[in-house]
């Protein structure tokens, strides 16, 4: 996901002069040819991202696009201020892309472990928060995003998923994707990456109890048209490569509580709460946290 | 509303030339301009109650000139597109800020008069979208040098022949991000970034020199790849000088001596007068009969 994401920005790089990409602490090779093609437009800076956050703002305020990219938690925990501040206190246009998002780097430890980005980025104002579930979803969000006047968090998941997103549809008013059908009592909410262990655990799922599949990328506002979906269902289950606070279910919490829906059919499963004491890889610690298609359907069917 | 013409300067850097500074700064009169922009910002002060004196008054002949005499911009067009940019970072010196944009006529001076409060747009720190004039919400310090080092890279990189100019406090210096952006602004060689140190040698609970001593800034600054200048900050002759240097490749940072609460002599070097969120009518009548 990530090689496409940053293979678009060169794209929309060479067709707008006004497209910026900013680097921090990535690795030898990263974009090559636009460093030797588009050497203006392409940055890459050291490893200050207090500064690279209100340097792009700076940017931004002249007008141009900046998409910077590293690690998530270096900018959402040691550059939240500026984020809050410099980008969308003024809605400056800077496009954050966060590498590494959830269990991504889970071998490197707790200090590289995305696990509460989306906590702090959905308390910001202006801000729009997406975690795409796969390459395509990344690049055709990317292309929107360009034209878009306010700043965004882009998360990455990991990289060869397979794509998965095409076997959705968009809702009518494109705030979310479906799958199966909506007259379901079962509904699986999910977010990121997690959208493909859900998909393989449709088939472990018997044909009448098949849920319906809401897979939401922008993570910040949800439509309207989900309480219709949502309301008088058994049983949602809602799945995130995050912490339970702060994330998709503590935003469904709070969407359920504002319009009225019974909040107890919802079921969270998530990496928990607490630091990351483990390592190993980011299937590893699905499975740890019972993001297998075996548990989801497990927990669909109670 | 101008841009003058350029000037080269020699600087001297040396332990003497610190203390020269340093003492001119203590001794320099203030001329008539200086006086009546202090009396806005204690006619601003004294409606709220409340304020950042200390801060205002050691910054406010370095605002004062940048748009007095060095920066091009436009009171009747706050946007136009070939002005210099000026970026307070030590957002909590505003009140100077203020008073130069309200005698220069970006918005009216009986405005002053609301400073803090509830439907003001003149508030505790400047606000972007509020203020004709304010390029740059601040308030929390070392974020303003990273924005100038961003809005005169895009300068650069559109070919234009702007100047960006950014105030910070010497108290600020302690927060690391403003190295950061330091170092970036070498490596970018911002010869159109002038970044101005207000070193009034104090910070809200006393001698900097107590708290963490910023020494031997010229060094810091040079070492960092910056031309460096040291000046009266209270001088407006000294400081249009520097200001309007544009000799060289780097980045300019220039070392401004000033005391904290110039010009009203029991806000002068006094830790009390860096804020207060109440003032009492005692105290304004105080400072109004002290006003030089």
């Amino acid at each position: 996901m990530r090689q496409e994401a940053l293979l678009t920005v060169y794209e929309l790089a060479k067709a707008n002069p006004k497209v910026l990409f900013i680097g921090s602490d990535l690795s030898e090779g990263t974009l090559a040819m636009m460093k030797q093609e588009l050497p203006e437009q392409f940055l890459m800076e050291g490893i200050s991202e207090q500064h690279l956050i209100g340097f792009a703002a700076g940017l931004a305020k002249e007008g141009y696009i900046p998409f910077l990219n590293t690690i998530a938690n270096f900018l959402t925990r040691r550059a939240l201020e500026q984020i809050i501040l410099d980008v969308c206190l003024h809605k400056l246009p800077v496009k954050i892309l966060a590498s590494g998002g959830g269990m991504v780097y889970a071998p490197l430890g707790p200090t590289h472990t995305a696990v509460d980005d989306l906590a702090h980025m959905l308390n910001i104002p202006e801000l729009n928060v997406y975690a795409p579930c796969d390459a395509l979803e990344m690049t055709n969000l990317l292309k929107l995003e360009v034209d878009n006047p306010f700043p965004a968090y882009i998360r990455f998941g990991k990289g060869d998923e397979e794509t998965v997103s095409n076997q959705l549809q968009d809702s009518e008013d494109n705030q979310f994707k479906l799958l199966g059908d909506k007259d379901s009592e079962r509904v699986i909410v999910s977010t990121g990456v997690c959208l493909q262990p859900i998909l393989e655990s449709l088939k472990l799922i018997p044909k009448e109890n098949i849920p319906l599949i809401v897979h939401i990328t922008k993570l910040n506002s949800f439509s309207p048209n989900l309480i219709k979906l949502l309301q008088r269902k058994k049983r949602v289950l809602v799945i995130e490569e995050h912490q339970e606070q702060g994330g998709l279910f503590t935003k469904l919490l709070h969407f359920y509580c504002s319009y009225g829906l019974d909040a107890s059919t919802l079921k969270s499963i998530s990496l928990g709460f607490g630091y990351i004491r483990r390592y190993g890889s980011q299937i590893d610690h699905f499975k740890h946290n019972g993001i297998t298609p075996e548990n989801i359907s497990r927990e669909l069917l109670k | 509303m101008r841009s003058n013409s350029k000037h080269t300067l020699n600087s001297k850097v040396c332990d003497n030339t610190v203390v020269d500074c340093r003492n001119a700064a203590s001794i320099e009169e203030l001329d008539s301009r200086s006086v009546a922009l202090r009396r806005m910002v204690l006619e601003a002060i004294s409606s709220s109650g409340r304020g950042h004196l200390g801060p205002a008054l050691s910054s406010l002949e370095i605002i004062s000139t940048l748009y007095d005499s060095v920066m091009t911009h436009n009171p009747l067009t706050p946007n136009l597109a070939n002005r210099d940019v000026f970026i307070l970072s030590k957002g909590h010196g505003c009140l100077a800020l203020y008073a130069v944009l309200a005698q220069h006529g970006y918005f009216a001076k009986e405005e002053l008069k609301t400073f803090c409060s509830f439907e003001s747009r003149l508030g505790g720190h400047p606000e972007w979208h509020e203020l004709p004039g304010v390029e740059f919400s601040t308030g929390s310090l070392g974020h303003g040098l990273a924005v100038g080092v961003g809005v005169a890279k895009a300068i650069r990189m559109k070919d234009e022949k702007r100047n960006v100019f950014v105030l910070l406090g010497d108290g600020e210096l302690g927060e690391g991000s403003i190295w950061e952006s330091i170092m970036h602004a070498s490596k970018h060689r911002l010869f159109n970034l002038k970044v101005i140190i207000d070193h009034n040698d104090m910070q809200a609970f006393g001698s900097l020199k107590e708290v963490l001593p910023q020494e031997n800034l010229v060094k810091k600054f040079q070492a960092f790849g910056f031309t460096c200048h040291e000046v009266n900050g209270h001088s407006r002759k000294d400081l249009t000088e520097a200001l309007n240097n544009t000799v060289g490749v780097k980045p300019v940072a220039i070392i401004a001596h000033t005391i904290k609460g110039k010009g009203i002599i029991p806000a002068e070097n006094s830790a009390k007068w860096h804020h207060k969120a109440k003032i009492s009518t005692d105290e304004i009548d105080t400072l109004l009969r002290s006003h030089k």
